[in-house]
């Protein structure tokens, strides 16, 4: 190894340049060639400069998200269910933005909020349609999107009995897909008295 | 009397406040400018071109002295105005109806507004009109875009305050559109995996998941604070370049800016003055019921300078027209000046004139056409998206005609279908495609290879087939494809036959209505011949500005060309997928429900 012709091609040029200044190269060494002390002082001075600065901004980013929130409950109880007549109830559109519908099986509850930029929408009982005032989507009583812009069907709440036998809807649980909306806590089977 | 003026002058208090005589003298002139803080970011001396009125019509000035006339009356509505969801309304009646001279600073306040984004989007106009953005000052028009979009923040920010209906809903489908975008947002296209409603782009504009006193502070703060400081920056900076690049091109004669620019703009400020004093004794700014989340006015519309925008999102899904196309055209409106190299008409409004293109004499920019041509039909498109959200535009967001009476019961009959995926893929493929250049080395290869004739022939072919292309891709399905949300009996009907029911899709009515009444063979040979005459007239389109593509992209090179062409066909491809949905009953070219991916 002492022989810098035999050692190997990759190390030839390192070993050479060793040779030259007449002493073996740490890894300290070979650093201060490549940069510089002072390059690499200066770059690595401004390299946590802007680290620094950045991360500093990058946390205010956060301070931006509030870690404890001020709003309302999300569930809420609606009632007896023999309050409810068979169709599209508006009863709980004003005060919890709710639609409550009761069909000969039992009931589903839809949160009253167009899934295109969440105005809400207005029932028309005569064609059976719900339509939105901002952008003119329209929903089949099924919650699917038949015109407009809206890209999928109303969200249905969770609904079910609370323990004194009123309804128990939750806006904070959610689903549209079908299939998945017409079961579960979704779907409150109730048969008419 | 005169000797009072005399001794005043000679105190030491005045002259360690005005460090000149006020004689008219050259001397004094350039005194007042320089020995001034506030008249120093003029020159002393500039072209008489440039302050010609009818060169700049002062728009610039204006817009900086409505910041001005903002600026202060929004700092005297801040004595009386409270953000919090309880008291702001009340607040807004009080100033309007109890305090002295309230009302009158509120609509000032409000009309100026209004007048300032008037006059931001016409000196735009007007810069661009007259290639005042051509280098150097390629910079300057980026922060003069920049400028503007935070104009219309802080318009947008600004009618949340009054905490009215307008407001609310405003401000919900603003932040929605939030919720909307790619990635960051939880209902917008590829979500990434930790995103929920609880730290996504809209909980942080709305601080919270439902818009309430967190979102008024937050809204008040940007505001009256944040966007004001930012724009003051943005403001001196764009202010400071423009006196650095001496005022657009001008050369010729100079003359002192005192008193030549200065009275100028003095004689401007006093006409805007006049102008928002009556406007603001005459019309009460809007204010409309407290807000209300579970009651939406029918119908709901937004400011008239976002009804364009309003109105592009019945045509687009969310993230489409709420978050991408905005940060396109804010992209592609600072893309100017980088992409456009023709030195062409600088300091000089753009001239129009009489000229043959292809078969017909157009009246068309004789300078730069194609530049002129395209920002003004995009400007164009804005304002007429604008006219139809305003005039066109009734209950439950449905199309009434301007003479045509509101109803609230009126039944819609109106149903959309998407284009199957794969045909939809195909139509944007070659919509797309036909953007393609012919460069000169493959021509000069054709040339060489097939006779002179080549490459011309080969360019129609390219076109007239992709025009073709685009016609059956949207035809083609519509007849044939079955409508999926059909119930389904012994045979499912086509879309064409669905919607073809529907009045709100006249194309496709026209079509169904040949086949009903003539027969069917009759009815599609008919359909047949306009896919074809509408593919041919996309062909002769393309043929037609075939070569012009072809010498643009040689004096641009591949870059530039693919960001021009981009841009241009994208929004070229706003104006189809328009028509598409107006004329054909078209939701959606393509679908990817399951990642809320919708084009």
């Amino acid at each position: 190894m002492a022989d810098p012709v035999a050692a190997p091609a990759p190390m030839a040029g390192a070993a050479a340049s060793g040779t030259a200044a007449g002493r073996p190269q740490g890894l300290w060494e070979r650093l201060e060639q490549r940069f510089g002390r002072r390059e690499f002082l200066l770059k690595s001075g401004w390299g946590f400069f802007w680290l620094f600065l950045g991360g500093w901004l990058l946390s205010n980013l956060r301070f931006l998200f509030p870690n404890v929130l001020y709003e309302a409950s999300l569930a809420f109880k609606a009632g007896k269910p023999d309050e409810y007549p068979l169709g599209i109830s508006e009863k709980w559109k004003k005060l919890q933005r709710v639609w409550i519908v009761r069909t000969p099986q039992g009931f589903y509850a839809y949160w009253a909020r167009c899934t295109h930029l969440g105005c809400t929408p207005n029932w028309f009982d005569a064609e059976g349609r719900f339509k939105c005032p901002c952008h003119g989507s329209n929903f089949n009583p099924d919650g699917d999107v038949i015109a407009g812009p809206a890209p999928k069907p109303l969200w249905r709440c969770a609904i079910t009995l609370a323990d004194d036998g009123q309804l128990f809807v939750d806006k904070g649980r959610l689903e549209n897909r079908p299939g998945a909306r017409e079961q579960g806590e979704f779907f409150l089977p109730y048969a008419a008295a | 009397m005169t000797s009072v003026k005399q001794y005043v002058k000679k105190t030491k208090v005045w002259k360690s406040i005005f460090r000149h005589d006020f004689a008219d003298s050259p001397r004094t002139r350039l005194q007042r400018i320089f020995g001034n803080v506030f008249l120093h970011l003029h020159p002393v001396r500039i072209a008489k071109d440039a302050i010609r009125v009818t060169y700049t019509w002062g728009l610039g000035g204006i817009s900086f002295y409505l910041f001005l006339v903002l600026t202060v009356t929004g700092i005297l509505l801040m004595f009386y105005y409270r953000p919090a969801s309880a008291l702001a309304y009340r607040d807004i009646k009080d100033l309007s109806f109890a305090v002295t001279l309230g009302g009158f600073l509120r609509n000032m306040h409000r009309w100026a507004a209004h007048l300032m984004v008037v006059t931001v989007i016409f000196h735009m106009v007007r810069v661009f009109l007259t290639g005042a953005y051509k280098p150097p000052r390629e910079y300057n028009w980026v922060v003069g875009v920049l400028l503007l979009v935070m104009t219309l923040f802080l318009s947008y920010t600004g009618y949340l305050l009054p905490w009215d209906q307008l407001a609310l809903w405003a401000v919900t489908v603003g932040a929605q559109m939030a919720a909307n975008s790619p990635l960051l947002g939880n209902e917008g296209p590829f979500m990434l995996p930790f995103i929920s409603t609880q730290n996504d782009a809209r909980f942080v504009l709305v601080g919270g998941t439902v818009i309430n006193d967190a979102t008024l502070i937050r809204f008040y703060v940007l505001h009256c604070i944040a966007v004001p400081f930012l724009f003051t920056i943005f403001l001196a900076v764009h202010l400071w370049r423009v006196r650095k690049d001496s005022f657009s091109l001008q050369t010729g004669e100079k003359v002192d800016v005192w008193p030549h620019l200065v009275s100028r703009e003095f004689v401007a400020a006093l006409l805007v003055t006049v102008i928002l004093f009556v406007w603001s004794i005459v019309m009460e700014a809007p204010l409309e019921a407290e807000a209300n989340l579970n009651v939406t006015p029918n119908p709901s519309k937004a400011p008239w300078y976002f009804l364009g925008l309003q109105e592009l999102l019945v045509y687009f899904d969310p993230w489409i027209a709420g978050v991408v196309l905005p940060t396109l055209i804010i992209v592609g409106l600072m893309a100017i000046p980088y992409v456009d190299t023709n030195p062409k008409g600088v300091g000089v409004w753009a001239r129009m004139g009489w000229q043959r293109v292809g078969p017909t004499r157009l009246w068309v920019p004789t300078e730069r056409p194609f530049a002129v041509s395209v920002f003004m039909l995009g400007v164009i498109m804005w304002f007429v998206l604008i006219f139809i959200g305003t005039y066109d535009r009734g209950p439950n967001w449905e199309w009434y005609w301007p003479w045509e009476p509101w109803s609230y019961r009126r039944l819609t009959k109106m149903t959309l279908k998407n284009l199957p995926n794969l045909w939809g893929l195909v139509l944007l493929g070659a919509y797309f495609l036909s953007g393609t250049p012919v460069p000169k080395p493959v021509r000069d290869q054709m040339a060489a290879r097939g006779g002179p004739k080549a490459p011309g022939l080969a360019s129609a072919a390219l076109h007239v087939g992709l025009g073709l292309v685009i016609a059956a891709a949207i035809f083609i399905p519509l007849l044939t494809a079955p409508d999926p949300d059909y119930p389904a009996r012994s045979r499912y009907p086509t879309l064409f036959e669905s919607l073809g029911r529907s009045v709100n899709a006249p194309m496709v009515s026209l079509l169904y209505g040949w086949v009903k009444h003539v027969g069917p063979a009759a009815g599609y040979a008919m359909s047949g011949l306009v896919v074809l005459a509408f593919g041919g007239a996309l062909g002769a389109l393309g043929i037609a500005f075939g070569k012009f593509k072809d010498r643009l992209y040689d004096e641009l090179g591949l870059i530039k060309y693919s960001v021009v062409m981009a841009l241009f066909l994208m929004m070229m491809g706003v104006l189809g997928k328009i028509m598409l949905r107006l004329l054909f009953g078209v939701k959606y070219v393509f679908s990817l429900p399951q990642f809320n991916f919708n084009i």
